[in-house]
């Protein structure tokens, strides 16, 4: 039951801030789309730039990255196990 | 007022001091010289500085907990508790308790024939509390002297800790020269201004109060 406890807390925690990093991460690729798009000359529509831009974004590495903020921890407490216990 | 802040901002790095005394691991060089198991009381305050091992143990108010004892370089006594932290705090996730009993039974030496151990641990020693460090691991050395290692876990955290406590003060600073200082200069400018009008009044009132006066 303490390993649930332990799971169920890290997970609320973690997600919160999975959750407002990929907001972030988002609205500043937002911000830089914007800018580009205001610094060059484009021919379609600046909303049609941006949500073009988004979906790249969506599908792009620099996303999947934040999911270490659940990958790393879980690492490390292996680690420390490993660490502790077995070596 | 300025006491009061300054009494809040050093209880606050007193106790976060001592919590990560607490909680980070130390090293000693030890000889190892007794195993022992020890039911103890668990029901008042002093709970605090005994492990949960597992769920069962909340609910008892006595556990039998085993202990390893040791002799400092210098003579001195040290007693460790030998618990597993389990899933709970302090995250060391230690599981090991029987092993590392049996390790630290095989460890034991006398006197006239020492071999020293490192023995990692954290928690404080107290005689009143009954509080005792647990011992997480122990490895040999060559002697009382032997070096104890870098404490790489301790660095790390601690600079991560320094780090974002910078990060949180450099934003407050920006933010209070940025919102905060101006406001009060305008408070302060708008204060000085009305202190300035009344004297002004006064001294109009004194100067023909003084009319009155004979010469």
């Amino acid at each position: 039951m303490a390993l649930v406890r332990l799971l169920f807390i890290a997970f609320v925690v973690l997600s919160v801030i999975y959750l407002s990093l990929s907001l972030y991460s988002r609205a500043r690729a937002r911000d830089r789309l914007e800018a580009e798009y205001d610094a060059g000359d484009f021919d379609i529509p600046r909303d049609a730039y941006v949500r073009a831009g988004l979906m790249e974004y969506d599908s792009s590495l620099r996303r999947k990255l934040i999911l270490g903020v659940y990958i790393v921890p879980m690492s490390l407490v292996c680690l420390i196990i490993y660490l502790v216990n077995f070596a | 007022m300025r006491y009061i802040g300054w009494t809040i901002l050093i209880t606050f790095w007193v106790c976060l001091a001592a919590f990560l005394h607490y909680t980070l691991p130390h090293r000693d060089i030890v000889r190892i010289v007794s195993t022992y198991e020890e039911r103890q009381q668990l029901n008042d305050w002093t709970r605090i500085f005994w492990s949960r091992p597992d769920e069962q143990s909340d609910a008892m108010i006595t556990r039998d907990v085993q202990f390893i004892q040791g002799v400092r370089a210098n003579g001195k006594p040290i007693v460790y508790r030998n618990e597993d932290t389990g899933w709970s705090w302090p995250p060391y996730f230690k599981f090991d308790t029987a092993n590392l009993y049996t390790e630290a039974a095989d460890a034991v030496s006398t006197r006239a024939a020492p071999e020293w151990y490192v023995v990692t641990h954290y928690g404080w020693r107290n005689e009143f509390f009954s509080a005792f460090p647990n011992a997480i691991s122990i490895r040999q050395v060559d002697g009382p002297d032997a070096s104890k290692g870098i404490y790489w876990v301790n660095i790390i955290i601690l600079a991560l800790l320094f780090a974002f406590f910078y990060a949180i003060w450099v934003r407050w600073r920006r933010f209070r020269q940025a919102r905060i200082d101006p406001k009060l200069e305008e408070l302060q400018d708008s204060w000085e201004a009305a202190g300035d009008a009344v004297d002004e009044k006064r001294g109009r009132f004194r100067r023909w109060l003084d009319t009155w006066k004979s010469k």
